[in-house]
This record gives structure tokens, C-alpha cells and sequence, in this order.
């Protein structure tokens, strides 16, 4: 056993990776099903939306890339088939360039598919990307079809039936931004700080810290903090409305509830490794003091 | 062999060429790296182009000048940002340069001030005269901060007193910086589960039959 410590403090990272690899595969061939409890931020949000009457305009803002697709998505479907199972309008909006706008029309289009009554321009309209996010925000409080003239077919916006009630952002009951990076911020400081509409996030882990600070002064009204956040959601949805929960159940897609599987056993193996790590590296110092002295 | 299928064997192969990495460094990623910063940049143009510029400034001034002529002093400003190519005109560009930083300053400027000072300095400064547990996390709070302020103010040499706070300080940050390292792997685990969930149920299964 010693041996052994004594050569984890030389061994090629390389096994770890290895290791790293197959103890997160594992659990995407053989799903383990670990229970995923909810918290307090992803509940606010989740009873926000629960509260909405039909008819309702909630602003979906697809603010990631590819880069950070694993945890965003799975957040954004769920937002979007809540909003759409509450008979909540929807308007979609990307301010991340690189890939945003494929990832929403995808989520757009596998969503919406799974609610056949749905028609575009009336229950939903997907606005499409825009450079310049923070510019773009403090249009929104003047008039939408400023910075919007079209969706992102480019069919002008003064045609789409679900648009004519709407002229700025004051008139949505909500914004949930998925989001990495500042463009979250910018919803919270442009939209909700100067046109008083609420804000629910939904940022990557590794952006969530800075979010608690927005959290706790008031500034959002929930938060789906990284893969953890939307596994909760996907809990909260499942058990609010049964007929959803098929979409949760299924083996082949990918969910954020099943992905907390394979986080579960990484990081106890990570936790692992840096106990093991350590009581190496303290045995080691030990070693050299008692040969000093 | 039907297109998705095509695509989701260059997926596959990129993927792997990416984490070929791991391993060592390789041609293999290399051609992945460059292949992915150069269509990164291609499908930003495309889609500034697309989703932009085309319907914001030139399809307004195509259908009606006479109302939106007033676009082509951002149109211009825009095409002014490139003349630093000309060696001779580059002085120009400065012009637009300085009037799209004045422009965020004074956006930023409101945005910082309340969106995060004030409305956050409200909320972390709570009257003493009633205590309860929010007043204790608050004060907490303000601890945290002022050490940690200390600890940055390099102005003065440090007494013996403000070395113990500035001390403080350190433990502030290590757990502020401890939280952010969890977040950290959460979401770059949540990367590698998303990549790998791709090879093995859209990749792997389907080429070995298994529904």
C-alpha cells in the first residue's frame, strides 16, 4: 500500500484522464438514476413560470455556443416546453454568435414539434440573432422592432399577429436567458435594472458564482445554476406536469438528469484523487523531514 | 449514406481528434483546431451579415432612404474601423474607434452603476437595529469585503493590525476561489458527459446496431 501512495505523486496524468473517461462513460451505458434534489433558486423560478396565465409573453434569450450546449440545452427545452404546456407565448432571441442561432432553431424546432397545436407567429416567433447585445437590450426598452425589424426569416415583425400586442420589453412577463459568458449580465443591468422586467438565468457552473451576488441582491428572480440547475428543473417539470415526462424517461436522448449521473461518479473519483493526492504528498513531506532530522 | 449520418461521423472524428490531445500533442488536432477557429470565424461573418446587416441597415435604406438615411452614419462609422488597413488613412479609424468607446462607456457607466453598485450595496447593507440571520450573513459579507479590500490596497505598507485583516482576507478569497473551482469541474465535466453522451448514443450505437 505504501508503494502505492507513494507513486501516485508520480504518476502520468494520463491514467487520471483514462480513469476520467470511463468513469463518466460508465453511467451513459449503464444509467444509475441518482436522485437529484432541488434548491431554492431553481424553485423560484420554476413557481414563477407555474403562475403565468395562458397568453402570457415570456422572452427566451439563447445566450451559448456549442462551447456550453450540454448544460444550456437541456435548461431551455425544459423553459420552453413548461412556457408551452402553460399555453405561454414565446419569443426567442440569440445574442451569442458563434452557434447560438443554430442551437435555438434546433431547440426551437424539436420543442415545438412535441406540441402539434402550436402555430408560429401566434403562440411562438423566433427574433433571431443580434450583434451587439448590450446595444440591443437598451433598444428593447423603446421598441422592439427597432432592433428587431424581422424574424429571423425575415419576415417583418409588424406582420406577425403575436407581435402586434407586443411593442417593448416592459410587455413580456419574463426573460430567461440561457447563458455563458457576460451576455446574462447584460440582461440583468440593461433589461432588468432599467425596464423592471424579471429575469430568471440559467448560466453555465462555471459563470454561476457571480450570479449568487445578482441572486441574493434581489436582481433575478431565480437561477438554474449549470447541469445541476437543469436536472432540478427537469425534476420540478416531470413531477408538475406527468405528460412531460416522457421526454425524461427516454434512453437515447440526451437530459441533464441523466448527465448528473456521470457527475456524481466523477466527482467522487475527483475527490478520491485528491485525498489520495494529499495524504502522498503529506507522507511524502514527512518522509524528507524525518530524513533532515 | 444519408447526410446526417455523414455529419455525425465528421462530428465523431473531430471529437476525437480533439481529444486525441490528451494523449499528446498530434497533427491530428492541430488540422481539428484550425479547422474549428476558421469556421468560427466564417459563420460569425455569415451571420452578422445575415441576421445584422442585412436587416437592420441595408434592407431599411434599400426600401425607404428618405426615412432611414440617417443609417448610413453607423454604416460609415462601421466601414471607417477598417481603414487602420491603409497605412495612410489609418488615423481615420480612430475617429469611429473613440466614438464606439464612448458609447459603451456610457452604457457601461449606468449599467455598472444600477444595475450592480447600488442595487447590491442595498441589498448587502442591513440596518443593526434589527438582527436576525440575514443581518449576520450581511455582516459577514461586509467583513469579507473590507478584508479583501485591504488585502489589495498595495499604497501603504501593511501594520500589524491591517496584515491580520488583509490575512482575513486571503481566507475570503480562498473559498470564494474554492466555490468557483467546484463550478468549475461541474461544467467542464458537464462538457466531456455532453461530447461523450454524443459518441457513444449517436455514434457508436446506431454503428453497432444497438437501438
Amino acid at each position: 500500500m505504501p508503494g502505492f501512495i507513494d507513486r501516485m505523486l508520480t504518476l502520468d496524468r494520463r491514467w487520471i484522464f483514462l480513469f476520467v473517461l470511463v468513469s463518466v462513460a460508465t453511467p451513459i451505458i449503464y444509467p444509475i438514476g441518482l436522485p437529484v434534489t432541488t434548491t431554492g433558486s431553481t424553485r423560484a423560478a420554476f413557481e414563477y413560470i407555474e403562475a403565468l396565465k395562458p397568453g402570457d409573453v415570456v422572452w427566451i434569450s439563447f445566450d451559448y455556443g456549442p462551447s456550453s450546449a450540454p448544460e444550456n440545452d437541456p435548461m431551455a427545452e425544459a423553459i420552453m416546453r413548461q412556457c408551452f404546456t402553460k399555453k405561454v407565448r414565446v419569443l426567442v432571441s440569440v445574442f451569442y454568435p458563434l452557434g447560438g442561432l443554430g442551437l435555438a432553431n434546433s431547440a426551437v424546432a424539436k420543442v415545438t414539434a412535441e406540441f402539434p397545436d402550436l402555430k408560429y407567429g401566434e403562440d411562438y416567433v423566433n427574433l433571431g440573432y443580434k450583434d451587439g447585445a448590450a446595444a440591443v437590450m437598451h433598444r428593447l426598452g423603446d421598441d422592439i422592432s427597432g432592433p428587431f425589424p424581422t424574424d429571423v426569416n425575415g419576415r417583418p415583425i409588424g406582420e406577425i399577429p403575436m407581435m402586434r400586442g407586443i411593442h417593448d420589453i416592459r410587455q413580456v412577463k419574463l426573460v430567461f436567458t440561457a447563458a455563458t459568458g457576460i451576455i446574462g449580465e447584460w440582461w440583468i443591468t440593461q433589461v432588468h435594472s432599467q425596464f423592471g422586467t424579471p429575469i430568471i438565468i440559467g448560466p453555465t457552473a462555471v459563470s454561476a458564482p457571480k450570479y449568487y451576488a445578482y441572486l441574493n441582491a434581489g436582481q433575478l428572480l431565480g437561477m438554474l445554476g449549470g447541469m445541476k440547475g437543469a436536472a432540478e428543473y427537469e425534476k420540478l417539470l416531470a413531477g408538475a406536469h406527468p405528460e412531460l415526462a416522457k421526454f425524461y424517461k427516454t434512453t437515447r436522448a440526451f437530459t441533464a438528469t441523466k448527465g448528473m449521473d456521470g457527475q456524481t461518479v466523477i466527482h467522487t473519483v475527483i475527490l478520491a484523487f485528491i485525498v489520495l493526492g494529499n495524504y502522498a504528498f503529506f507522507r511524502a513531506r514527512a518522509a524528507k523531514k524525518r530524513g533532515a532530522a | 449514406m444519408e447526410l446526417g449520418v455523414v455529419g455525425t461521423w465528421i462530428a465523431a472524428l473531430l471529437t476525437l481528434a480533439c481529444l486525441s490531445f490528451l494523449y499528446k500533442d498530434n497533427p491530428f488536432f492541430r488540422f481539428a483546431e484550425s479547422l474549428f477557429a476558421g469556421v468560427s470565424l466564417g459563420y460569425y461573418v455569415g451571420i452578422t451579415l445575415n441576421q445584422t446587416l442585412m436587416p437592420n441597415l441595408w434592407e431599411p435604406m434599400r426600401q425607404n432612404f428618405g426615412q432611414n438615411w440617417d443609417l448610413l452614419v453607423p454604416g460609415l462609422l462601421g466601414v471607417i474601423l477598417y481603414m487602420r488597413y491603409l497605412p495612410k488613412f489609418g488615423w481615420v479609424s480612430r475617429y469611429a474607434l473613440a466614438i464606439y468607446v464612448t458609447y459603451y462607456i456610457g452604457v457601461d457607466f449606468t449599467r455598472r452603476l444600477h444595475g450592480e453598485v447600488l442595487p447590491q450595496l442595498g441589498r448587502a447593507i442591513l440596518p443593526l437595529s434589527h438582527f436576525d440571520s440575514r443581518t449576520l450573513v450581511s455582516a459577514i459579507f461586509m467583513l469579507g469585503v473590507g478584508s479583501v479590500l485591504i488585502y489589495f490596497f498595495f499604497s501603504r505598507e501593511q501594520g500589524p493590525v491591517t496584515k491580520r485583516i488583509a490575512r482575513a482576507g486571503i481566507w475570503f478569497l480562498m473559498i470564494s476561489f474554492g466555490a468557483a473551482f467546484g463550478f468549475t469541474v461541474m461544467g467542464r465535466v458537464a462538457l466531456l458527459i455532453g461530447r461523450l453522451n454524443f459518441l457513444i448514443l449517436q455514434w457508436i450505437y446506431p454503428m453497432l446496431g444497438i437501438s
